[in-house]
């Protein structure tokens, strides 16, 4: 697609444009923390809760940490959070759907009893249990968040592939002799792949707050890791006094979960067929 | 002279906090009835006092045992019997005898006599046997002991001690019950939380509250006047705020000491009601570093970061300045067996700016490690050690040492310690168990203290702390303090004191007759506190 192509897209989803053009921002915030960022995150070398101005923009947290350096290195753990985990936790949630839904049967059943009982346990819950067994590091984080994630997006693939495994062209597929394996990757991964994406944009938004509501309730981040939730938990302790210290990474999270979600929103309208056809 | 002197700076400080508290006045008659309730800074876990650390654990246990002797709950700085009616010494002070009272009764029924004093005993004392607290302070002094008849019992000391009579006293030396050792094997768990006490141990819910209730069988008749007492565990400080703040607790008296921005909130909130007091605390804070492992089995790393460590910053930004930076003794606690602030403050190490302190510190990690060293910093994740130990982390980077937090909870962190399993314990608080000079090098710096985590050994130390426990003549236990705290200031260590804590705590007014006791482990049995309808 060229530039014009995408300034007609643009036209067409303005909210699905605005969201791409946050994500954007974000990922080059987090891309170019190392330049953007005035001090080192965790260098705790200047006065407590000195309020936002020309030296400092978002001013100092309890410590004595420049908090605008903090939120943008914040900005690169949550992403590497919300994209590892969500890539990890959406592609075994795929590869897991297609296979119960396609081999159907006892394999069908026991796995989805497993979706079952996974999806019975609230994700905070599950999430704090899980960090509670693991321990607070950031690749924790994202094994809790993969656990949380691909029992959902299994259970989603798998009615997309219940519907296309009965299909005129897989049926014919068969007939002609072609194997499991090349029916599923050649006929029914294809099918799949437009609700893939749309699982992968929709999700970062969530896996993102995840991190934060883990980082917020200790169970997350290491504490001295610049975490968006671990900053507002921190802060809670000085909200009247310095507010400053809660605003900031608040903002961030709310900008990045709402730029996610709008990209969501646009990728899954393009990619259903009611919507595109103006029937939805 | 001189140790008047630290006797009455512990008895001034007492007098100020108790001036504070709601005392029950002349005309005022105690109230019987009623649940006090309080909060735990952590959970204990593991109940034996005896065989664990942690304050929580004293906390959870303090009213359901008794020991031969306590702090008078009237006159904490008194020391007066307690299973004990009476005890004597020997003109050469190095024998005690001492009287048990023969109405006593286990909590659950079983008569207490000799029997049980000789069990505790030999468990504190057994070589084998690792008590960091109470056996950690006796074992160096006891020579031997003896029942004399079944409630008799006779101790004899190596040479004469004047921290004797107070180690014995400790909220940590609590006389158990032999039957009980015998059938649970030792006191984790609650079901062994047998004692003598005001208090019997009612409900231990993990994580949620442990609550006692009234032993009506004590043997000291018309208390305890309270129904029972309610202990919250609440980990995080603005929980342990929020609840203040809603009334849920009416004392706030243990650990840790109130902010003063806490305090500013809490007046705000509950100004009428409460009474905020200081007390000492006894208390002091500390970077601890593993000896036997690399790279502070260098003795230059450790200086590095003795260097490199600004206790000031620490103090100021993550302890609300609530703390007295560097010293090895508490002046305010233990007189002029201190070393003199102004001269402790000119040491490098301590001294501001620190300029000069973090070029020596870089030049000796750079030395051994020149592209720097990557280690892993532990905490318990309890009260303020979390923001503390992220400025001991920004300040270690300064000098060339990349340190990865590892937070641990409360119990859990303790047995990572015992194990030796850590590389640097970024911030560990230790409450002395008396008010003798002598206890923070028991406790922290001698060979095989209980608190020793880094399993540091240094002859010298160790010398020196065998001289002061031995020595009668103040002048002289001064002079040896004085070389030790010197010693340890600019030679070598296993750890960074950050400084002794200090702090303000409160009372519901509707509290009476809580008194704070010369260390934070002292008087909190409640055996006398009363609530005012």
């Amino acid at each position: 697609m060229n530039l014009r192509g995408l300034a007609r897209a643009a036209r067409r989803r303005p909210l699905g444009a605005l969201g791409g053009f946050v994500v954007l921002g974000l990922v080059l915030v987090a891309c170019l923390a190392p330049q953007l960022a005035s001090h080192p995150p965790k260098d705790a070398a200047f006065p407590r809760h000195v309020a936002p101005g020309t030296q400092f923009r978002m001013g100092t947290d309890h410590l004595g940490r420049d908090v605008l350096s903090r939120v943008i290195w914040g900005a690169r753990l949550s992403l590497y959070v919300g994209f590892t985990s969500v890539a990890v936790g959406i592609t075994l949630g795929l590869l897991w759907g297609i296979f119960t839904a396609y081999a159907g049967g006892l394999a069908d059943g026991i796995t989805q009893r497993i979706v079952d009982v996974l999806m019975a346990i609230p994700p905070i819950i599950l999430a704090l249990a899980l960090m509670a067994v693991l321990g607070p590091s950031i690749d924790n984080v994202v094994y809790a968040i993969v656990i949380l994630l691909a029992p959902t997006a299994a259970r989603t693939i798998r009615s997309v592939v219940l519907g296309i495994k009965t299909t005129l062209y897989i049926e014919a597929a068969l007939a002609l002799g072609c194997s499991h394996a090349r029916v599923v990757i050649r006929h029914v991964l294809p099918n799949v792949l437009p609700m893939y994406v749309v699982l992968l944009t929709v999700n970062v938004g969530y896996a993102i707050m995840a991190e934060a509501a883990l980082s917020f309730l200790g169970l997350g981040a290491p504490p001295d890791e610049p975490s968006w939730g671990g900053m507002l938990s921190a802060a809670t302790r000085a909200i009247e006094t310095a507010p400053w210290v809660m605003l900031f990474p608040g903002m961030a999270i709310s900008l990045a979960v709402f730029g996610f979600c709008l990209l969501g929103d646009a990728f899954r309208d393009v990619t259903d067929p009611r919507l595109r056809q103006g029937l939805g | 002279m001189r140790h008047r002197t630290r006797v009455i700076s512990v008895v001034v400080m007492l007098a100020a906090a108790l001036a504070l508290v709601p005392l029950a006045t002349a005309e005022e008659k105690p109230q019987y009835g009623g649940v006090l309730t309080r909060f735990i800074y952590a959970d204990p876990g593991r109940l034996d006092i005896h065989t664990e650390t942690p304050f929580p654990v004293q906390i959870a246990t303090a009213g359901i045992f008794s020991g031969l002797l306590h702090h008078d709950p009237a006159d904490p700085a008194k020391i007066t019997g307690d299973l004990a009616e009476r005890w004597t010494g020997s003109a050469d002070g190095k024998t005690y005898t001492f009287f048990l009272r023969k109405d006593v009764k286990w909590h659950d029924g079983e008569p207490f006599t000799v029997a049980d004093v000789k069990a505790t005993l030999d468990r504190l004392l057994h070589p084998d046997f690792r008590s960091p607290r109470c056996g950690a302070m006796l074992k160096p002094m006891v020579a031997g002991f003896n029942a004399v008849d079944r409630y008799t019992v006779e101790i004899r000391l190596n040479a004469p001690n004047s921290n004797f009579i107070p180690s014995i006293a400790s909220a940590w030396c609590r006389i158990v019950a032999k039957h009980i050792l015998e059938k649970h094997g030792d006191l984790s768990r609650p079901e062994a939380q047998i004692g003598t006490g005001p208090f019997r141990f009612k409900r231990y819910e993990r994580g949620s509250v442990i609550e006692w209730e009234k032993n009506r069988d004590y043997f000291v008749p018309g208390v305890p006047y309270l129904d029972g007492v309610k202990h919250f565990i609440l980990v995080s400080g603005p929980t342990q705020l929020a609840a203040a703040k809603a009334g849920r607790l009416m004392l706030w008296e243990a650990w840790p000491p109130l902010l003063r921005t806490q305090v500013d909130e809490l007046q705000r909130t509950r100004g009428t009601e409460i009474e905020v007091f200081t007390a000492p605390v006894n208390t002091v804070a500390m970077v601890q570093l593993n000896t036997q492992k690399p790279p502070f089995n260098n003795r230059d790393l450790r200086r590095a970061v003795y260097l490199g460590i600004d206790r000031q910053e620490i103090i100021t930004k993550a302890m609300d300045g609530s703390a007295m930076p560097c010293a090895l003794l508490d002046p305010k606690v233990v007189g002029d067996f201190a070393l003199p602030l102004e001269e402790i403050q000119k040491l490098p190490g301590c001294r501001q700016p620190k300029d000069q302190d973090i070029a020596e510190a870089k030049r000796l990690v750079e030395k051994h490690y020149p592209n720097g060293v990557d280690i892993e910093a532990s905490i318990r994740s309890v009260t303020d050690y979390v923001d503390r130990a992220q400025l001991v982390v920004s300040q270690l980077r300064r000098i060339g040492i990349r340190a990865t937090l590892k937070t641990y909870e409360s119990a859990a962190g303790y047995s990572i310690y015992g194990k030796g399993d850590f590389t640097l314990i970024a911030t560990q608080d230790t409450g002395m168990v008396t008010n003798d000079p002598s206890d923070v090098f028991m406790l922290l710096f001698r060979t095989g203290a209980g608190r020793n985590y880094g399993k540091w050994s240094d002859r010298k130390v160790d010398d020196l702390v065998e001289q002061g426990i031995r020595e009668q003549n103040q002048d002289k236990r001064k002079q040896i303090y004085h070389e030790l705290q010197r010693y340890l200031l600019t030679q070598d260590t296993p750890g960074v004191i950050v400084g002794w804590i200090e702090g303000a705590f409160f009372a519901e007014k509707r509290v009476r007759n809580y008194r704070p006791g010369p260390t934070v482990f002292d008087n909190n049995t409640f055996m006398k506190v009363w609530l005012a309808r």
